[in-house]
C-alpha cells in the first residue's frame, strides 16, 4: 500500500487510490467542481490541483494516481493562487448572477428576491423573517424610504420595477397588525455589554441586531424616548407615530435597557462609557465639529473619523455609525449602518479578527441586451406594476402577483452553488479577468428541466451521468475550445435528453446550469405592455 | 421532410464497408462528407440506427473536427492557409482579397451562387510557397492579393472546360540512356511541377528522345521548384531550376537529341529547332540551370546529413525494387534475424535517438517500457498528425520515403511484440495518405509487411487512419481517444499510453522522422549515428526552413548545428535589403530566439534554455518587417482556436490571453495588460493538463522576454514593424509621379486616380492590403506607425 503526505501528514491508502481519496482519508477538503464519486475523473475544472513537491508540477487531485513516497503541496500559497485563477478564470466565463442586482443597490443588501418568493408562496410569516434578517425597521422604511432597491431592479429596464417598498411594507403591516408580530430568536448572553448612544434609526438598527447576537444593550438618548430623526424628518401623513411606536416596541422587546435624557457630552463621559462596556457605538446622528473635538476624537469634513469597513473610531473599542460619520444619508443607509456596526462589534467584542461585513461575493452579468431581457421576462410573472391607492394595502393576491413579477434574477443555487462556495473559500475575484461575454439564455423554457449555458463549467458530469445511463438522446458536447457547448444531439430537448436520469444530473451539476423549472412561464403576448 | 429527399442508401453501404463499432465513427463522417459534401442530419441519424455508435457520440465527434461541414458547401472550396510562414507573408491580406472577391459579408463563406466556399486551413504544409491557396484539389503557391482575381477566374475556367486527360504513369525503364528525374511532392505540385512533368512526357513521346521519367521524393530545394534534374547519359548531371512547363521542351531536347529528328518532325518544329540552335535559345536553357557547384545548391546541401531523408531527390517514392536495391529493409533483415527484440531496444539506446515529434523523450525507454507491459496485445502507432503551422517534414518523410516509415514502424512492432500498426496521418495529407496506402499495399505483396514477415513467424497487420482536422489530436492520448472513435481530448497521463494505450492496451507512439531514422540505424549501427550531434541530442533534425530566408526548403542537419549556420549558410541569410531578427523554433509551442542568440546550437536542452523547444522541425525565420507582437497573437490565436476546450486554463486561460494580445495589437492595450498576460501565461503553462496547453504561452513568453520593447511601442499606439494593421498608415510621399498604377490596383478604391499628380490614399477605405506599396514603381508609398 504506497504512503504519501500531504501538507506534510502522512497516509497510507490502497494502490491505485488518488491523491483526492488520500486527502478524504486524512480529513482534508480538497476542492473540486468537475468530479463526481463513480464517474472517471473529467480533469477539466482545474480547481482541485494541488503539487506535487518532487516534480514540482501542478496535477489534478482527482486524477492523480498515488505514488509510494509522494509528498503533495495542498494548502500553500501557491496552490491556492493556482485554484484562485482556475475560479476566476470559470467566473469571467459565468453568465449569472449570484445575487440579484436589487441585493446591492438595496443599502441593507436585504434578500429581496426570497422576500418575493415567499409573498408570492402566500407565506408572510417566512417573508417577515427575511426582511428583518437585515432590516430592523421594515414598516418605517416601507414608508419613508425612496426606494433604490427599484431604481436597480432588472425589470426597470423592461417595464416598471417590482414595488418592492410596498411589498415590503405589506409584509410588515400585516405582522404588526398580526396580534403575534415575528421576534427572532436571539442567542444565548453572550455576557458582553454594549452601550449605544443615540436612538434613531442607526441605533435602533443596531440594538435590535447586537442583541439577536445574544449581546447585553444599553441605549442611551438625550430625548426622552427613541426615534431620533424618525420624529422630526417625515411629516405624521409620511410616517404616523403609531407605526414607529410599534416598531421601536418591537426592538425593545429583544431586551435592549434605556437610558433616555442622557447625554454623553464630553471626553469624560466618554471615558466612563467605554471603561464600564465592553464595547461603544456613537449613533446620535450628524453632530458639530465642536461635540467631536469635545469627546476628544479626529473629525473629517463630515464627521467623526471612522474605518468605513469596520465602522471603527481611531479609539480602540468605540465604534460610530450613521450620520455621524455621514452627515447626510437615507434612512435605510442608517439602518444598514446599524446593522454592519452591529456585526463588526459582535466580532470585536468576541475576540475575532475586525474585519467588518464583508462585501458578499457575487458574479454579475451587468448591463442586458434587448434579446437577454426576453429572456428573464419569460420566466416571470406578467402583471402591471402597481401598488394600493393611498390609504389602502394590497390584497394578499394583489400581494402575490405583484411579488410575482421579479424576474428573479438571482441564482437558484445560491447558497448552494460549489463555483460560488470555492470562490468565496479562495477568496476568487469575479472580475479579474474580462473578456468576450457569453450571451444569457435559458434553453427548455417549457420544459421540466432548464439550461442556463452561461452557468455551464463544462465539467462534463451530465454527459456522463446521461451516457451511463444510456440515455437514448443523452448529452454531449458540441464544438471545442473556448467555443464548446453542451447540447442536446439532433436539436433535441432537454427532457427528451435526460428522459431517466434528470434528477441525478440536476443534483450533480455544480452550478445551476441544470435546474428544474420553478416558474409556471407566461406568455409574451400576455404580458402587460410598458407603463 | 428533408429525410425523404435524401437517398441514404449510400449511409447503409458506408456502414457495411466501415463496421458498426464505435471506432468506426470518423471513416463513416468523412465517407458521408465525401458523398454529399456536408454531413446532412438524416445520414447521421441513419449511422445511429445502424451501428452501436450513439447520437451523443457522433454528434460530440463530428463537431470537434473541424473539417467536417452540417452545412452545405459552394461547389468549390477555397482554402486558404494559415500557416505561420503564410501568416507573416501576408496570408490574411490574401484571405481578405479572396472574400472581397467574391463578395462575401462578414461571417459569411460561401458566395451568393453557391459556387465557392471560403475556409482557412491551419498549415497545408507548403511553407516554403507561402502564402498558399488551394481550391479543391489545386494548389497554388506565392499568391498575392493582386493575384487573387486571376487564381479564381482560372479556377473558374478550369472547371468549365472538359477534364484533361489522365496523366500518364511515370515510366521507369532502367537502363535506358538517360534520366530526366522530377519532384512531385505536394509543394512541388503546388508550384507548377505536374505540368512540367506532363509537358515532359508529352515532349518525349512527342520527340522519341532517348531519356526516361522518374518522379523522385522531395530534394527539399523548395525555393527552386518545380526543379528538374537531367541525369546525361555520360552520366553528367545538371539541374534546371523555377522551370516552366514552356521551357521544357528546349531543356528536355539540348540534352537527349531523338533520333531522325528533322525527318519526324513538321515544318513548325524544324523552324523552332532552328532558334533552337540559336544562341537566344541557349540562353533560355541556361538561365534556369543550376550550378552544383555554386552556393545555391552547395550552400544549401553542403551542409545537410541526410538519414531520415537519405537519398532525397533520387529515389522513385513508391519503387520498392529501387528502395530495396538501396539496402532497403536491409534493417529490419537484420533485426528479425541477428537480434532478439531486448538488442534492438538496446541498438536504439545507443544510438541516443529521442522522439522527434517534440518532446525528445528517449526512444529506447518508450520502447522497453512497451514491451514490458503486461499484454499480449500491443499497438505501434505512426503519429503522421503533423499540425505545427509551418512545419511539413513528416508529410515530405511520407510522401518521399513512405518505405523508410513502415520498414521503422515493422522495427518497432518486432521491438515491442505488437501485432498491429496503424498510421494516423491527418487528412490535409492527400498525398501522403495515397502514397502510404500504395506502399503498405505493395510491401504486403512482397510479404515486407502482413503475415510471416521475411518468412519469419512475424506477422503484423498495417492500417492507414486519417484524422479530420484537430491539431490536438498529435498529442498521443487525444491520438488515442480519436482512433477510438472519441471526440479527441486529451487525458491525464499517467497512466502513460506504452502501458495503457489504445483499447486500453499497451501502445507505441512514435513520430515519423523518430520511425524514418531507425532503417539507417540498424544498417550503420547505433553507434555512429550517436557519433552525430551533441551530448544528450544525437543524429540528425530534419526541419522546415521557411519564412524571410533567401533559400527556404526542407532540410536535414546534424544535432549541434547552430541556428545561424542554418539561416546564413544554409538558407542563404535574410532577404535582400532586409534585416535577420529572429527565428521562430517549434512553432505554436516554441518561442522566437532572437538573432542575438542565433549561435544557440540546435540541441533539445540548448532550445529550452533560450526559451524555445526543438519542437517538431518548424524553423520560420523572421526579419525587421515582422512584428513580434502579432507573430506571438498568431500562435497563441491558433493554439486557443485548437485547444479541446476540456480543462479549464487552457479553455479560458488562452482565450483571455489572446483578448490581451488583440488589445494590444490594435491599439487598445491598457496598463496592467502586459503584467496580466504574464501571470495567465505562467498560470496555463503550469496548471494545464497537456501539452498543448502547458506549452502554448511560449510564443507570448517568449516575445516578452527578447522583444518588450515592442509590446511596449503598441501600448503606446506604434507597430515598429509597420504590421498591426490598425496601427498604421499608408502615405504617399513626394516621389510620386502619378502613374495611377497604385489607383488602379487599389481593390476597394481607397486612392483617386489623379494622373500625373501626387496620389493619396483615403485610410478610411483602406484595407491595408499593402497592394499600392508592392506595385508602386518609385518605393512612393510609406507604411507610417
Amino acid at each position: 500500500m504506497p504512503t504519501l503526505t500531504i501538507d506534510g501528514q502522512q497516509v497510507e491508502v490502497p494502490a491505485g487510490a488518488t491523491v483526492l481519496e488520500a486527502a478524504e482519508k486524512l480529513g482534508i477538503e480538497i476542492p473540486a467542481l468537475c468530479f463526481l464519486q463513480g464517474y472517471e475523473p473529467s480533469t477539466s475544472c482545474l480547481v482541485c490541483v494541488v503539487r506535487n513537491r518532487q516534480t514540482g508540477q501542478y496535477v489534478p487531485a482527482c486524477a492523480t494516481r498515488v505514488v509510494d513516497g509522494m509528498e503533495i503541496d495542498n494548502a500553500t500559497e501557491a496552490v491556492s493562487a493556482m485554484r484562485r485563477t482556475a475560479l476566476e478564470l470559470l467566473l469571467s466565463d459565468h453568465v449569472g448572477d449570484c445575487l440579484a442586482p436589487c441585493f446591492f443597490a438595496c443599502p441593507a443588501h436585504m434578500d429581496i428576491p426570497l422576500m418575493l418568493r415567499q409573498i408570492g408562496e402566500h407565506n408572510l410569516r417566512e417573508a417577515i423573517a427575511t426582511i428583518k434578517q437585515d432590516i430592523a425597521l421594515p414598516a418605517v422604511l416601507g414608508r419613508v424610504c425612496p426606494k433604490p432597491c427599484e431604481k436597480g431592479c432588472r425589470r426597470n429596464a423592461a417595464d416598471n420595477p417590482v414595488a418592492v417598498c410596498e411589498l415590503k411594507r405589506f409584509v410588515a403591516d400585516a405582522d404588526l397588525a398580526s396580534g403575534d408580530p415575528y421576534q427572532p430568536a436571539c442567542q444565548p448572553d453572550s455576557g458582553k455589554r454594549v452601550a449605544i448612544v443615540g436612538a434613531g434609526p442607526t441605533g435602533l438598527a443596531a440594538a435590535y441586531y447586537l442583541r439577536r447576537l445574544g449581546h447585553a444593550c444599553v441605549l442611551i438618548d438625550r430625548q426622552a424616548q427613541a426615534g431620533g430623526r424618525l420624529r422630526t424628518e417625515p411629516t405624521p401623513e409620511e410616517l404616523p407615530a403609531a407605526v414607529l411606536e410599534a416598531e421601536i416596541a418591537q426592538i425593545l422587546r429583544l431586551g435592549v435597557e434605556t437610558r433616555w435624557n442622557t447625554a454623553v457630552a464630553d471626553q469624560a463621559d466618554l471615558d466612563r462609557l467605554c471603561d464600564s462596556f465592553d464595547a461603544v457605538l456613537l449613533a446620535c446622528g450628524a453632530v458639530e465639529p465642536e461635540q467631536i473635538a469635545a469627546w476628544g476624537l479626529a473629525a473629517t469634513r463630515r464627521g467623526i473619523e471612522v474605518d468605513r469597513n469596520t465602522y471603527q473610531t481611531q479609539r480602540p473599542g468605540l465604534f460610530a455609525a450613521g450620520n455621524i460619520f455621514r452627515r447626510k444619508a437615507l434612512v435605510v443607509r442608517s439602518t444598514a449602518d446599524g446593522k454592519e456596526a452591529a456585526q463588526t462589534m459582535d466580532q470585536y467584542v468576541s475576540g475575532r479578527a475586525v474585519r467588518g461585513p464583508g462585501r458578499p461575493f457575487s458574479s454579475r452579468i451587468h448591463r442586458l441586451t434587448s434579446d437577454e431581457m426576453q429572456e428573464f421576462l419569460a420566466g416571470a410573472g406578467a402583471a402591471c406594476h402597481s401598488t394600493p391607492a393611498a390609504g389602502e394595502t394590497y390584497s394578499d393576491a394583489a400581494a402575490a402577483e405583484q411579488s410575482n413579477r421579479c424576474l428573479a434574477c438571482g441564482c437558484v443555487a445560491h447558497g448552494s452553488c460549489k463555483l460560488e462556495r470555492y470562490a468565496i473559500l479562495y477568496q476568487a475575484d469575479a472580475t479579474r479577468y474580462e473578456g468576450q461575454r457569453r450571451p444569457y439564455e435559458v434553453i427548455g423554457r417549457h420544459a421540466a428541466v432548464l439550461f442556463e449555458p452561461g452557468k455551464c463549467i463544462k465539467c462534463e458530469l451530465c454527459v456522463k451521468i446521461a451516457a451511463g445511463a444510456q440515455e437514448p438522446l443523452g448529452l454531449t458536447f458540441v464544438g471545442r475550445g473556448f467555443d464548446v457547448k453542451l447540447r442536446v444531439p439532433f436539436g433535441g430537448d432537454m427532457d427528451a435528453a435526460l428522459s431517466k436520469v434528470a434528477a441525478e444530473c440536476v443534483a450533480a451539476c455544480p452550478t445551476a446550469a441544470l435546474q428544474f423549472a420553478r416558474h409556471a412561464t407566461t406568455h409574451p403576448e400576455d404580458r402587460c405592455a410598458a407603463d | 421532410m428533408i429525410r425523404s429527399e435524401l437517398d441514404l442508401n449510400y449511409v447503409d453501404e458506408i456502414v457495411v464497408q466501415c463496421g458498426t463499432r464505435r471506432e468506426a465513427v470518423v471513416p463513416i463522417l468523412q465517407a458521408i462528407q465525401r458523398h454529399y459534401r456536408y454531413l446532412p442530419q438524416p445520414a447521421l441519424m441513419r449511422v445511429c440506427e445502424l451501428t452501436e455508435i450513439t447520437p451523443a457520440d457522433i454528434t460530440g465527434v463530428s463537431t470537434f473536427y473541424t473539417h467536417f461541414r452540417h452545412q452545405p458547401v459552394g461547389r468549390h472550396v477555397i482554402h486558404v492557409c494559415e500557416g505561420t510562414a503564410c501568416h507573416v507573408k501576408g496570408a490574411e491580406l490574401v484571405r481578405d482579397a479572396v472574400a472581397l472577391h467574391l463578395g462575401l459579408a462578414p461571417g459569411q463563406d460561401t458566395d451568393a451562387r453557391g459556387e465557392f466556399t471560403l475556409q482557412s486551413v491551419a498549415c497545408l504544409g507548403c511553407c516554403t510557397l507561402a502564402p498558399v491557396v488551394q481550391i479543391d484539389d489545386v494548389t497554388y503557391g506565392r499568391v498575392s492579393p493582386r493575384s487573387v482575381p486571376q487564381m479564381v477566374a482560372e479556377e473558374r475556367h478550369a472547371r468549365s472546360a472538359p477534364p484533361a486527360a489522365a496523366r500518364p504513369a511515370p515510366n521507369s525503364r532502367p537502363g535506358e540512356l538517360g534520366e530526366i528525374r522530377i519532384g512531385l511532392g505536394s509543394c512541388c505540385q503546388a508550384q507548377g511541377s505536374g505540368r512540367v512533368h506532363d509537358e515532359i512526357l508529352a515532349v518525349l513521346s512527342e520527340s522519341g528522345a532517348p531519356a526516361a521519367v522518374k518522379r523522385v521524393g522531395c530534394i527539399g530545394m523548395c525555393h527552386q521548384t518545380p526543379l528538374v534534374q537531367l541525369i546525361t547519359p555520360a552520366g553528367e548531371s545538371r539541374f534546371f531550376s523555377h522551370v516552366r512547363p514552356e521551357d521544357v521542351r528546349s531543356i528536355v531536347l539540348r540534352h537527349f537529341r531523338p533520333p531522325g529528328l528533322v525527318r519526324r518532325l513538321g515544318y513548325r518544329f524544324a523552324r523552332w529547332l532552328d532558334a533552337f540552335y540559336s544562341n537566344e535559345a541557349d540562353d533560355a536553357v541556361e538561365s534556369h540551370a543550376l550550378d552544383v557547384g555554386g552556393q545555391a545548391v552547395c550552400g544549401f546541401l553542403g551542409p545537410q546529413k541526410h538519414i531520415a531523408t537519405e537519398c532525397c531527390g533520387d529515389l522513385d517514392p513508391l519503387d520498392l525494387d529501387e528502395y530495396l536495391r538501396h539496402d532497403g529493409f536491409a534493417a529490419l533483415r537484420r533485426c528479425l534475424r541477428e537480434l532478439d527484440p531486448p538488442s534492438i531496444v538496446d541498438e536504439v539506446r545507443r544510438s541516443g535517438l529521442r522522439g522527434r515529434g517534440g518532446g525528445g523523450f528517449p526512444t529506447y525507454i518508450k520502447w522497453q517500457k512497451a514491451r514490458a507491459a503486461a499484454g499480449d496485445t500491443k499497438y505501434v502507432v505512426c503519429n503522421g498528425d503533423e499540425g505545427d503551422p509551418g512545419a511539413f517534414m513528416d508529410r515530405m518523410l511520407l510522401e518521399s520515403f513512405p518505405y523508410r516509415v513502415i520498414e521503422g514502424m515493422a522495427i518497432a512492432a518486432l521491438a515491442i511484440g505488437a501485432q498491429e500498426a496503424i498510421f494516423y496521418i491527418r487528412d490535409e495529407y492527400p498525398l501522403a495518405v495515397a502514397r502510404i496506402r500504395e506502399a503498405l499495399e505493395r510491401c504486403e505483396q512482397h510479404a515486407l509487411i502482413g503475415a510471416g514477415i521475411l518468412g519469419s513467424g512475424l506477422n503484423v497487420k498495417f492500417r492507414v487512419a486519417e484524422g479530420a482536422g484537430a491539431f490536438i489530436c498529435g498529442e498521443e492520448t487525444a491520438l488515442i481517444n480519436s482512433l477510438e472513435g472519441r471526440r479527441g481530448t486529451p487525458t491525464l497521463r499517467p497512466p502513460y499510453p506504452v502501458e495503457t494505450g489504445l483499447w486500453d492496451r499497451p501502445t507505441l507512439i512514435n513520430n515519423v522522422e523518430t520511425l524514418a531514422c531507425l532503417p539507417w540505424i540498424f544498417r550503420h549501427g547505433g553507434d555512429q549515428f550517436a557519433q552525430l550531434g551533441t551530448g544528450a541530442s544525437k543524429g540528425t533534425k530534419v526541419f522546415a526552413l521557411a519564412g524571410k530566408v533567401v533559400r527556404g526548403g526542407l532540410i536535414e542537419v546534424a544535432m549541434g548545428i547552430t541556428l545561424r549556420q542554418i539561416v546564413y549558410d544554409i538558407g542563404g541569410g535574410a532577404l535582400p535589403g532586409r534585416t535577420f531578427k529572429a527565428v521562430q523554433v517549434g512553432g505554436p509551442s516554441g518561442g522566437c530566439v532572437p538573432a542575438s542568440l542565433a549561435d544557440t546550437p540546435v540541441d533539445y536542452e540548448a532550445l529550452v534554455q533560450v526559451g524555445a523547444i526543438m519542437g517538431s522541425g518548424g524553423l520560420v525565420v523572421l526579419d525587421n518587417t515582422d512584428c513580434m507582437v502579432d507573430i506571438a497573437r498568431y500562435f497563441l490565436r491558433f493554439t486557443q482556436e485548437q485547444s479541446c476546450g476540456k480543462c479549464t486554463l487552457c479553455r479560458i486561460g488562452t482565450k483571455r490571453m489572446l483578448e490581451i494580445m488583440d488589445r494590444i495589437c490594435t491599439g487598445q492595450g491598457r496598463p496592467g495588460d502586459l503584467e496580466q498576460l504574464e501571470q495567465l501565461a505562467h498560470s496555463v503553462a503550469a496548471g494545464s493538463i497537456c501539452g498543448l496547453g502547458k506549452t502554448a504561452p511560449n510564443p507570448v513568453l517568449s516575445t516578452l522576454k527578447y522583444f518588450r520593447d515592442e509590446y511596449e511601442a503598441h501600448l503606446q499606439g506604434k507597430c515598429p514593424a509597420g504590421k498591426c494593421a490598425a496601427l498604421i498608415r499608408y502615405e504617399i510621399n513626394q516621389a510620386c509621379i502619378g502613374c495611377t498604377l497604385c489607383a488602379q490596383h487599389c481593390p476597394v478604391h481607397a486612392i483617386p486616380l489623379t494622373p500625373y499628380r501626387r496620389h493619396a490614399v483615403n485610410m478610411d477605405l483602406c484595407t491595408r492590403c499593402d497592394t499600392c506599396r508592392q506595385v508602386c514603381p518609385m518605393q512612393a508609398v510609406d507604411v507610417v506607425s
